[in-house]
């Protein structure tokens, strides 16, 4: 910049601050009725989601009850792929309720380079490496339409972490907030994709892929775009 | 803050001594509008008040308060361009506010006061995110990644609004404002 340009930038800057008006009546009223509040515990809360998300999914494999074709599969794939569904989760719900420590901005950048990646990877994932046993099932392409099934599953497993999220991140994200609700939605896609793979036998790359892995997809999007309304 | 949250009422009002002077400034600058301004400040309070559950002990609070003045403000940018009324004044429309430092005497000769008036101007030019980048680094003294932070943006974008927006100054005060309405242009 030029030092004119310099100069017109400093007398800005010098410029004395503003009188301040008194606080508005509303404002007033709501002080009047001021009550102690218990202030945000992000470490706690993550404490909370990671837990109560864990024992609802559990829960919810019991019921559902497990499929029929887990010894058939190899261990290794079945170790793997939950061990990176709940890395994605506790990694996701940790970006999305915690900040940086000593300040309360959220780490939105690195919640979305995460949700876009962990989207991919398990789509990805699912395509490539879906082992299939005797009494899997196969529906490819002409059966496709009937993974809509799992879907509702997954999501009636993300609705319980992604309701805790919303509540617990109310008020806190002023700027960015889609992101950091795509990363709690996608955090419980992961969940969801977890009790899919405990409970559906559908064994075919297009399912595996697409719905088992694409779930985090649709429950980050959902999110995102329902939770910041409500939120 | 913590004291506020611990149902302090004094305690807000300190807060309130300490950071509206700021945040007034800010506004001021960003919306050009005093009357507006005013009212942004009120909201902005009105909904730390509303979200102080969401404080963090120990945390710094300034640029989550700024953050939520950021977003009262687009949203009140985006209420008024969908009022179709002009958000950015040309010089031409501007009527002088006597509570905007800089406009009650822009026609007075003097001439630090008609460099204030012209730059003031120039600014109100800009686009609304190359404004921002300029009001928060230069004017409000942050750095670019506080400012990217508070703007919810990348510190690269930050750097690309606040060079493009410069250079959209320099422009602006060797050349007189541009005849052209500016769009918003977020790289």
């Amino acid at each position: 910049m030029s030092d004119s340009d310099t100069d017109s930038l400093g007398a800005l800057r010098s410029l004395p601050v503003p009188q301040v008006r008194p606080m508005s009546d509303a404002l007033e009223r709501e002080l009047a009725m001021l009550a102690p509040v218990a202030t945000r515990r992000p470490t706690r809360q993550l404490v909370i989601v990671a837990s109560i998300s864990l024992i609802y999914a559990c829960g919810l494999v019991a019921v559902l009850s497990v499929r029929r074709d887990v010894a058939e599969l190899p261990p290794v794939w079945f170790v793997s792929s939950t061990i990176l569904r709940l890395l994605g989760f506790l990694t996701l719900c940790y970006l999305a309720l915690t900040p940086r420590r000593g300040t309360m901005v959220h780490r939105w950048k690195p919640a979305a380079v995460l949700v876009i990646a962990v989207a991919i990877t398990f789509v990805a994932f699912g395509l490539l490496f879906h082992p299939s046993g005797p009494s899997s099932l196969y529906y490819g392409w002409p059966r496709f339409y009937r993974g809509h099934h799992c879907i509702e599953i997954a999501l009636a497993v993300s609705a319980l972490p992604v309701g805790l999220c919303i509540v617990f991140l109310r008020g806190a994200v002023p700027v960015k907030a889609r992101w950091i609700l795509a990363a709690a939605g996608a955090a419980a896609g992961c969940l969801g994709g977890i009790v899919l793979s405990f409970y559906c036998r559908v064994a075919d790359g297009l399912h595996v892929g697409l719905i088992h892995g694409g779930v985090i997809a649709v429950s980050a999007t959902l999110t995102a775009l329902l939770g910041h309304r409500a939120g | 803050m913590a004291k506020y949250c611990g149902g302090d009422a004094r305690a807000f009002h300190q807060l309130y001594l300490v950071v509206a002077p700021r945040l007034l400034g800010y506004l001021v600058k960003l919306a050009r509008d005093r009357s507006a301004a005013d009212d942004l400040l009120q909201l902005t309070f009105m909904k730390v008040h509303r979200a102080r559950s969401a404080y963090i002990v120990g945390a710094d609070p300034l640029p989550w308060i700024y953050s939520i003045a950021h977003r009262s403000f687009i949203d009140h940018a985006r209420k008024m361009q969908r009022a179709a009324k002009t958000f950015v004044h040309t010089s031409q429309h501007v009527q002088p506010d006597p509570d905007i430092p800089g406009e009650a005497d822009g026609e007075s000769g003097d001439n630090d006061q008609a460099m204030l008036t012209s730059t003031l101007d120039a600014l109100a030019q800009l686009p609304r995110v190359q404004r921002e980048a300029i009001v928060l680094i230069k004017l409000e003294g942050k750095t670019v990644s506080e400012a990217a932070e508070i703007a919810g943006t990348t510190v690269g974008a930050m750097r690309v609004r606040a060079h493009r927006g410069y250079v959209a100054l320099r422009v602006a005060l060797e050349h007189g404002p541009p005849t052209e309405d500016l769009e918003e242009r977020a790289p």
